[in-house]
């Protein structure tokens, strides 16, 4: 089942909501959702909804969950917020095994493509790292602290990815730029080395998303806060194409609704395949899809699905 | 996409007519305070990419402005290769522009008066000394968190941090422009064999810097028998106005002086 996950940035009012957050396991099983501070799943294949359990000593969420992500085989799941707390689960069970507390508030969180490590960024811009727990119900394990392995200085992360292949972490941050860092065998030491930097994005980068064709080639898709989506070559730090939002949602929404701040790219997400890419903006009530054509390098739009 | 203002470096072409006219900035007149908050989102134009950053607002004898717009990005084209982060009143730049004549240097500094008599001091002397002073220029800026915005991979084959603030409180020690997180892009914008200059008059802060290089995997010290034999080496001390203060006052300096490397595979 193709997993169009979208974020819908619902920002009521006041700028203190937390957007609501979706995520959706890589192979269908499940979608998870975050409101505020309350995480829901609901089993796909089930149709129900699902209980949530805790091994970790730890209770639920206390205050806005912020950034959410399933492992790449869908095994784990980690959630992070406002609450200083990096929770990870086992999604046949969703049974909380970990919870790891972070000194400062978690703005982005990603599992490694091997299950083994657990990144989160703090609100100073600093990525941490953790072993995730074996899973002989390993409570507190003295050497489970988390540790920085490299950081945006003074920046915002807003999004952090693990390439298909698992060489490199991507991170997104509000001064505009995406960094794409070589992951070391041994990521406790450290992440200094830097693959690129992909620069362009004229606003904040809201959302970066790895996407692939099957044993093809990789690319970087963006979207930012200057209604754009692009396209990179992130091993070479070079834009392959920008998709300029505004021209296509321009007549779909209200006069006074086409402000610049109202077109933010609030997620982006691509299918399995690599074919399509869903697009969530603010403002509009729907998603718009994208088509990506792997051998031109190019982004091309499909249409808007209006909600309602 | 940079709003550049058009007073970056030297394009004033009606003045060189005037030579000798024009005389160097008097410091008096560019009062400066010894710190700027290098945490605080100042207004000045950064440019989006390297791709961005106008060459011949700088280097206008090496990129004339108007002829092939296209040049800047054209890899023939000349780029800078040394970067004097915290360059303060230019004394380094001015030192290295004669030791270097056909290389491309630039200065960042965060104050805005500074910059503006740095940029005064360069045009006059590009005025009193005919085909000389063409490579070096300042911009304001934040290298702290702009150095990818302006210096693409592997770019830069000399960096320089001279006399930096210690921010002496440990809370503060994370605003230290040397730091193994900012050390991470600085071995990104310099090529492998590039080398790292530091100095400072203040022992802790030495040995901070010296620390965070050591255990950096990207860079690796560089032997004392070569130290002796750079010719660069010596202006770390004497070319500044920080570092002639420091031996007026009969102070120490701590250096630390490494190699960027490439990493190796375990």
């Amino acid at each position: 089942m193709e997993d169009a996950t979208v974020e819908e940035a619902e920002v009521s009012g006041a700028a203190e909501f937390a957007p609501a957050l979706v995520a959706a396991h890589p192979l269908g099983h499940s979608v998870a959702v975050a409101v505020g501070s309350e995480l829901r799943v609901f089993d796909l294949k089930d149709g129900s909804a699902v209980s949530l359990s805790d091994d970790s000593g730890g209770g639920s969420h206390s205050d806005a969950i912020r950034a959410l992500s399933f492992s790449m085989n869908g095994l784990l799941f980690a959630s992070a917020g406002d609450d200083k707390l990096v929770k990870v689960w086992k999604t046949d069970s969703w049974c909380c095994i970990q919870t790891i507390t972070s000194e400062k508030r978690v703005s982005a969180v990603a599992i490694s493509n091997d299950g083994l490590y657990v990144t989160f960024a703090d609100k100073f811009g600093v990525i941490w790292l953790v072993n995730v727990g074996q899973s002989d119900g390993g409570q507190g394990s003295t050497d489970n602290k988390p540790v920085p392995i490299f950081g945006h200085y003074c920046s915002i992360i807003t999004s952090m990815k693990f390439s298909p292949d698992g060489r490199f972490i991507a991170t997104a941050d509000r001064d505009f730029k995406i960094r794409v860092t070589l992951f070391p065998k041994n990521p406790l030491r450290g992440a200094h080395e830097i693959q690129s930097f992909c620069l362009g994005h004229t606003e904040f980068v809201s959302c970066i998303a790895f996407t692939c064709l099957s044993q093809g080639p990789s690319f970087l898709l963006s979207g930012g806060g200057d209604s754009t989506v692009r396209l990179w070559d992130y091993i070479n730090g070079c834009i392959l194409d920008t998709c300029q939002i505004q021209d296509k949602v321009g007549e779909l929404l209200e006069p006074n609704e086409t402000e610049d701040s109202n077109l933010a790219i609030a997620d982006i997400c691509p299918t399995n395949d690599g074919s399509l890419v869903a697009v969530a903006i603010q403002s509009l009530n729907g998603v718009m899809l994208l088509a990506c054509d792997f051998i031109a390098k190019k982004l091309s739009f499909i249409k808007v699905c209006l909600f309602g | 996409m940079t709003r550049g203002d058009g007073t970056n470096g030297g394009g004033g072409g009606q003045q060189q007519q005037q030579q000798g006219a024009r005389k160097l900035p008097r410091k008096r007149f560019y009062r400066a305070r010894a710190h700027s908050n290098p945490l605080s989102d100042s207004h000045f134009p950064i440019p989006i990419s390297p791709d961005e950053v106008d060459l011949s607002q700088h280097y206008p004898r090496y990129f004339p402005a108007g002829e092939d717009e296209g040049r800047d990005g054209d890899a023939m084209a000349p780029r800078i290769r040394f970067a004097d982060v915290g360059c303060g009143f230019g004394g380094l730049l001015v030192g290295l522009s004669t030791l270097f004549p056909d290389t491309l240097m630039i200065g960042m500094e965060l104050r805005d008066k500074v910059t503006e008599y740095v940029k005064e001091r360069i045009l006059a002397l590009r005025a009193s000394n005919l085909g000389k002073y063409d490579n070096i220029s300042i911009v304001r800026t934040n290298s702290m968190k702009y150095i990818p915005n302006y210096f693409r991979k592997a770019q830069l084959s000399k960096m320089f941090f001279l006399f930096p603030d210690p921010h002496f409180k440990e809370k503060n020690h994370r605003r230290r422009v040397i730091s193994m997180t900012l050390l991470d892009e600085y071995a990104y914008v310099m090529e492998v064999g590039g080398i790292i200059y530091t100095i400072t008059d203040v022992e802790e802060l030495g040995e901070w810097m010296r620390s965070c290089l050591e255990k950096h995997p990207l860079f690796e010290a560089i032997p004392e028998e070569e130290i002796k034999e750079d010719p660069v080496v010596k202006l770390l001390s004497t070319a500044t106005e920080e570092g002639q203060k420091v031996a007026r006052n009969g102070g120490q300096t701590f250096q630390a002086i490494f190699r960027r490397i490439s990493l190796q595979e375990e």
